[in-house]
């Protein structure tokens, strides 16, 4: 089929394709020319032309995109594990020692003839379009945000059952004994963004380049451009799960 | 008759040049082994906290491996003394970028570029404290 014809082709999504074969095209080198608005890769062809597919809004979500549609862009082979992320975190949102709102995660990698990689991998949570912790909380205390689809957490309501903990596919929950609450990522909502800030600490602290932050909904942003590099692979942590994150990881 | 004992003395011969080669290269392998500090430097890796935490050099790998000299760093680039370069503000990527520190070889045509494989070198706090032997902080379970 001619690249031309292929244009025409209406996008399937890619809920449709099992990963496996999703990965057989990525090895192929294929760009990727489209991403789900916080879901998983789409398009697999290489389009010229293409700007990007927005999916369709989850069936669920009340509102799709949100207006601003916050989103965190990781350029993962950047990030060195300095850890100052952890340190600004936990300094700004009042995280205990014992506690987190964001981690980095150390891989050793093979990568042939005896030799081996390292990976660092910072994660936090992913504000999902179809978050698994909203649904199974049975006191409505954790809720996504109905302007910027914030993940957030309602300290008052939260009766600590852990359920949301044991839900989240990114373990990016923690009890926090000082609220007797669980504790967790807002995008420092509350402690910089309302406050007119346009980054979160861990995206200001970092001095590699590695978390990238802004407005996906808006095509001029960062986020959005580092997403639709149509050389550069974008992927999401278990987009099995159909939690349609909005915590992209690239490489450089 | 004579032609078993001839057949022995065939397998013994074979056996023991088979053990004599063995111990040579037992011997040869051996050779290569030790490490002189006083040649290539100290063996312990050195490790940067400074302007981030756990970077990883080792003598090693640049002297007994590559085959620099000690004078190849020692003083132009570096300072005999461990822990001086980290105390200089200007010991970041940029002056790498810039051909300083490391800079000075890893620009992508002596050796990698310090731009790329960032993890060849960065351990991270992961790396620095199991070089250290701390425990990684913030990994208590009092929540739990």
């Amino acid at each position: 089929m001619k690249i031309r014809d292929l244009e025409k082709l209406e996008n399937e999504g890619a809920e449709t394709l099992p990963s496996e074969e999703r990965r057989k095209f990525l090895r192929f080198g294929l760009a990727v020319t489209g991403v789900f608005l916080g879901g998983s890769v789409l398009s697999l062809t290489s389009v010229r032309d293409a700007k990007s597919y927005m999916g369709e809004m989850p069936s669920d979500a009340e509102k799709w995109p949100y207006k601003p549609h916050y989103s965190m862009v990781i350029i993962q082979n950047r990030c060195i594990d300095c850890e100052r992320c952890m340190e600004a975190c936990k300094q700004t949102n009042h995280v205990p020692s014992y506690g987190f709102r964001t981690k980095v995660y150390e891989q050793i990698r093979d990568i042939g003839n005896g030799k081996h990689e390292r990976v660092f991998m910072p994660a936090l949570c992913n504000h999902c379009n179809r978050p698994p912790c909203v649904r199974v909380c049975p006191t409505t205390a954790t809720y996504k945000d109905k302007t910027n689809g914030i993940v957030m957490m309602d300290y008052k309501r939260c009766i600590g059952c852990k359920t949301c903990m044991a839900a989240c596919p990114y373990n990016a929950r923690y009890f926090k004994e000082e609220n007797r609450a669980i504790d967790k990522c807002n995008f420092c909502f509350d402690t910089r963004l309302s406050k007119g800030e346009t980054l979160t600490a861990c995206a200001a602290a970092c001095p590699a380049g590695v978390r990238n932050f802004g407005d996906i909904s808006d095509t001029n942003s960062n986020v959005y451009q580092l997403v639709h590099r149509p050389d550069k692979v974008v992927w999401v942590l278990r987009p099995e799960t159909g939690a349609m994150p909005n915590v992209f990881y690239t490489n450089d | 008759m004579n032609c078993t004992k001839h057949g022995f003395k065939k397998i013994l011969s074979v056996a023991l040049a088979g053990a004599f080669l063995l111990a040579l290269g037992q011997t040869t392998r051996a050779a290569e082994k030790p490490y002189d500090e006083d040649t290539y430097g100290p063996a312990k890796p050195i490790v940067f906290a400074k302007p981030v935490k756990g970077v990883v050099f080792t003598h090693k790998i640049h002297t007994m491996d590559a085959g620099l000299a000690c004078d190849s760093c020692h003083s132009g680039l570096f300072e005999m003394a461990a822990g001086t370069a980290e105390q200089n503000p200007d010991f970041t990527m940029k002056s790498l970028y810039e051909g300083k520190y490391c800079g000075a070889c890893h620009d992508g045509s002596m050796a990698f570029s310090s731009k790329t494989r960032c993890t060849a070198c960065h351990a991270g706090v992961h790396g620095y404290n199991k070089l250290m032997g701390a425990a990684p902080a913030g990994e208590g379970h009092g929540g739990h």
